[in-house]
């Protein structure tokens, strides 16, 4: 391929003295003109053919270095066929000593004299010492799984809530909630209160709950149930030991033993007519604890001070202040004697010197609540005489006793208040104290056999229909009555409007589905002394309480409750 | 009008419940936080104590023990674990929490006798029956082939003690410092397995038969020979050993919150009372009483012991020299 390339060059040289031509005439210079042509064309051979020359031993240089390299690629080859050989022997020769273990046979070349190796001993050490330190990894790394877990947040979801909290539990934050759709179906419609039938919101609260640095508790509960938004509670609580705490902020008082249950735990829809003459929530600062095991407990406070029913307000620049308490007995909790290891009584009061409170009265101010109501939540008296407006104006007070028995399924309560509201009607002058009381008598019968409480039925068998599970069923009977003092009329109140006492009795069913889920349904009927003279010609007897104590009232009642 | 004070009522009612808040359950519980063999100890002494407190004061108390390594006793302790009293294995972990969680005031051993250490004890070897290895003495411990089983000294305050002990050996037959690592270098390299706790390594000499000679408290040592029967292993008291000080102390804070200062302070005292040393020496611990050790007397070996303070200049310079991070152990240990 070489040699043939050659030849396009040497016709090449062969065409150069043809192209090149002299400018001279052929007369005038011919002779020597033709000597010169014939010298280039000598010389131009001559360097052709040294070129030739040239070109022809490089040539052979190439093919010789061809030749060689051949050489050494053959024998490159061939010492790589030896090692191939020599591989195929090598595994060929351990083919043979693994089939010759593998028959049990002890070869030569690896045998151990007994000299040389361990002895038993020595080798049941090294076995026990392996062991041992493996268990002792073990341990270690059980020890280590243990010490992160101390430190690793945990993050809980269960009946009681979601809960997320330091690995110590000195810190923790939970979200717990309760939502609560009622509804109200009233027999025989009173023809003043014509439209009060139909679904509301009751309860529509989201609890932010939680404890920081281990002692201090937090507690903040929104309401979204009604038509404005309120905080119902709002405090800070420390732990010095549970016989010893202090709690600040807004929340329920001590007075009340029915008020101090859950909501999420009542046996009707609404509090019995007792629970109308204290406050609903309170505002202030109260030492409280548990003692003996929960044998014995006390709360005792100072606080703005509240209306009977009411939700203090998130303020109060007054002067005078209310101060409550309550001592709590369980006397046989921690015996052995059941059949008393249920019964417990108490008794909460309050005392303050209230001057010109006008919030501290119920009235017809803002409809049907606040006020003392019924089991419906419909307004049967008001502080609204005839003439002139109705202050409080002096001491108030308060005591209410109550009793409390649980004992398997059944749950017996007995609760009693009484209250002296000193009062002035602003236009006459005119002043008393006047001394209201109620008391109720309520029955709970667990009739699937759980336990009877005041903090919540946890049921047996959830419901679960799949797996046959319903969950559990409480009977429920209430019967309460209030009274107002009769000073109270005509002065303070209008007794054609107002109500001189109230009586109720109402029944219930109540359906566990679980811990968090229940259904409430319940009959009640309440009868009022007094009241009931509306007259639609006169403004204010169109409302409540003329309208309410027109005529008894009968109510269904139903309750859709998520609590968690 | 009458408006009315805030304070006086808060005061009033402060006061009204405290006094509520004073009137105590009969029942006590103690919390005893203690290092590992001292189990048997402790479960003889609380029933005295007990029985001892009723008549006293008409409470009665139960005493709940905690056992564990020494030092990881003293870190739970900082870390939280609510002790009335803390009996351990040495000052510089009682020192620890004295220092780190400010339970107590740092010169607690000023608060009791003898330095708070109502018994001592000391440093043995424990050998199988026999003696196969012909073990007497400290050096023959690091010869090629021995099998030592102590615990590790980051952990337990035994095996600090141990250390402490294999080191003082060198210094006190004329050897210096470097002779001192390389030997218990050695003695180390003799180790197969470290537990964490004394007991943990009696269970692996003794349970687990692993090692020729378990080197460790005096009264493990007993114990173990009381319950598993002088057939199967022999002590041997070496030339020279250490001499180890456990002390005591009511951990303030906690005993404060919980109402216990009283009873926990009259806990640790009982364990100086003729009764209290009766059971140390009972137990295999030296009693600090004359009539206590004079009746124990033929039950402990005569040693020549050394003290910290002696030979390494008290427990805080120890514990930086040879256990803190980086320290002589760990060098070895490399």
């Amino acid at each position: 391929m070489l040699a043939g390339s050659l030849w396009p060059v040497l016709g090449m040289a062969q065409a150069v003295p043809a192209t090149v031509q002299s400018p001279t005439p052929p007369t005038q210079n011919a002779a020597v003109a033709n000597g010169a042509a014939a010298s280039q064309l000598l010389s131009a051979q001559s360097e052709q053919a040294e070129l030739i020359n040239k070109l022809v031993g490089r040539l052979e240089q190439l093919e010789k270095k061809d030749a060689e390299q051949k050489q050494q690629d053959e024998a490159v080859q061939a010492a790589h066929q030896k090692e191939v050989q020599k591989l195929l022997g090598r595994i060929g020769e351990l083919e043979g000593k693994v089939g010759a273990l593998e028959s049990g046979r002890v070869l030569p070349e690896i045998a151990v004299s007994p000299k040389d190796g361990p002895t038993a001993n020595e080798l049941d050490q090294k076995i026990r010492v392996l062991a041992r330190n493996n268990e002792l990894a073990a341990e270690a790394a059980e020890a280590q799984a243990a010490a992160r877990a101390k430190e690793t947040p945990r993050i809980t979801a269960g009946a009681s809530g979601f809960a997320i909290s330091s690995a110590d539990t000195n810190f923790v934050f939970k979200l717990r909630g309760i939502v609560q759709l009622d509804s109200r179906s009233f027999f025989n419609d009173n023809p003043y209160l014509q439209g009060n039938d139909g679904f509301y919101l009751r309860r529509a609260r989201p609890i932010i709950e939680g404890t920081v640095f281990r002692d201090f508790d937090f507690n903040l509960t929104p309401d979204f149930g009604g038509n404005t938004v309120q905080i119902y509670d709002a405090w800070m609580n420390y732990r010095y030991q549970p016989e010893l705490q202090l709690k600040a902020g807004k929340f329920k008082g001590p007075v009340g033993f029915e008020n101090l249950q859950s909501d999420a735990t009542l046996p009707f829809n609404e509090r019995s007519l007792v629970s109308d003459f204290v406050p609903s929530r309170n505002l202030g600062i109260q030492l409280w604890g548990d003692l003996a095991g929960g044998a014995l407990s006390y709360a005792a406070g100072i606080f703005n001070g509240s209306g009977d029913g009411r939700v203090a307000s998130n303020s109060d620049f007054g002067d005078d202040k209310e101060v409550a308490g309550r001592l709590s007995f369980l006397p046989f909790k921690n015996s052995d004697l059941a059949a008393v290891q249920g019964l417990g009584f108490g008794a909460g009061g309050s005392y303050s010197q209230v001057s010109s409170n006008t919030a501290g009265l119920p009235s017809t101010t803002g409809g049907t609540l606040p006020g003392y109501v019924t089991s419906a939540l419909q307004q049967f008296f008001a502080y609204n005489p005839a003439v002139g407006t109705v202050y409080a104006d002096g001491v108030h007070w308060r005591i209410s006793p109550y009793v409390t028995y649980t004992k398997g399924p059944f749950g017996l309560l007995g609760e009693y208040i009484v209250s002296q509201q000193a009062v002035v009607n602003s236009l006459t002058g005119a002043r008393a104290s006047l001394v209201d009381s109620a008391w109720q008598a309520s029955v709970q019968w667990v009739l699937t056999g759980e336990d009877a409480s005041f903090t919540g039925i946890n049921p047996k068998a959830p419901f679960d229909p799949r797996a046959g599970k319903w969950g559990a069923w409480q009977f429920v009977a209430r019967f309460a009555q209030a009274g107002l003092d009769p000073d109270t009329f005509p002065v303070y109140s209008d007794p054609s409007l107002s109500a001189e006492s109230a009586k109720s009795w109402a029944v219930g069913l109540n359906w566990w589905l679980n811990k968090n889920v229940r259904v409430l349904t319940s009959y009640s009927r309440t009868w009022f002394d007094g009241g009931g003279n509306v007259n639609p010609a006169v403004s204010r007897t169109q409302v409540p309480p003329a309208t309410v104590t027109h005529q008894d009232e009968s109510v269904f009642m139903t309750r859709l409750q998520l609590a968690f | 009008m009458k408006t009315i004070n805030i304070i006086s009522l808060f005061v009033a009612g402060v006061a009204g419940l405290s006094a509520v808040g004073a009137v105590d359950a009969k029942d006590i519980k103690l919390l005893n936080v203690s290092y590992d063999p001292t189990r048997e100890l402790y479960q003889d002494y609380n029933v005295a104590f007990a029985k001892f407190w009723k008549e006293k004061s008409g409470d009665t108390v139960t005493i709940q023990q905690s056992h564990g390594g020494s030092g990881k006793q003293a870190r739970s302790v900082i870390d939280g674990l609510e002790a009335d009293v803390v009996t351990l294995a040495l000052a510089y972990d009682v020192d620890a929490i004295a220092e780190k969680a400010k339970l107590f005031p740092a010169d607690w051993q000023k608060r009791l006798p003898n330095n708070s250490t109502p018994y001592t004890s000391t440093i043995v070897f424990l050998v199988r029956k026999g003696n196969p290895k012909g073990l007497k003495d400290w050096n023959d411990l690091v010869k090629p082939g021995v099998g030592i089983i102590p615990a590790n000294p980051k952990t337990s305050g035994a095996a600090r003690w141990v250390y402490l002990a294999a080191w003082g050996y060198v210094i006190k037959n004329g050897g210096d410092a470097a002779k001192a690592k390389d030997f218990v270098a050695k003695f180390y390299k003799n180790v197969p397995v470290l537990d964490t706790g004394a007991r943990g390594a009696t269970t692996t000499f003794i349970q687990r038969e692993i090692g020729d000679v378990l080197v460790g408290w005096e009264n493990e040592a007993f114990l173990a020979l009381k319950e598993h029967g002088a057939g199967k292993f022999e002590i041997v008291v070496p030339s020279i050993s250490i001499l180890a000080e456990p002390p005591v102390t009511v951990v303030d804070k906690v005993a404060k919150k919980r109402g216990t200062e009283a009873v926990a302070k009259a806990y640790l005292e009982y364990l100086y009372s003729d009764e209290g040393q009766d059971i140390a020496g009972r137990n295999f611990y030296r009693p600090r009483s004359e009539k206590a050790a004079a009746k124990y007397a033929e039950q402990f070996a005569k040693v020549n012991l050394f003290t910290i303070d002696e030979v390494f200049g008290g427990w805080t310079k120890a514990q930086k020299i040879h256990f803190a991070d980086g320290g002589s152990f760990d060098q070895i240990q490399r």
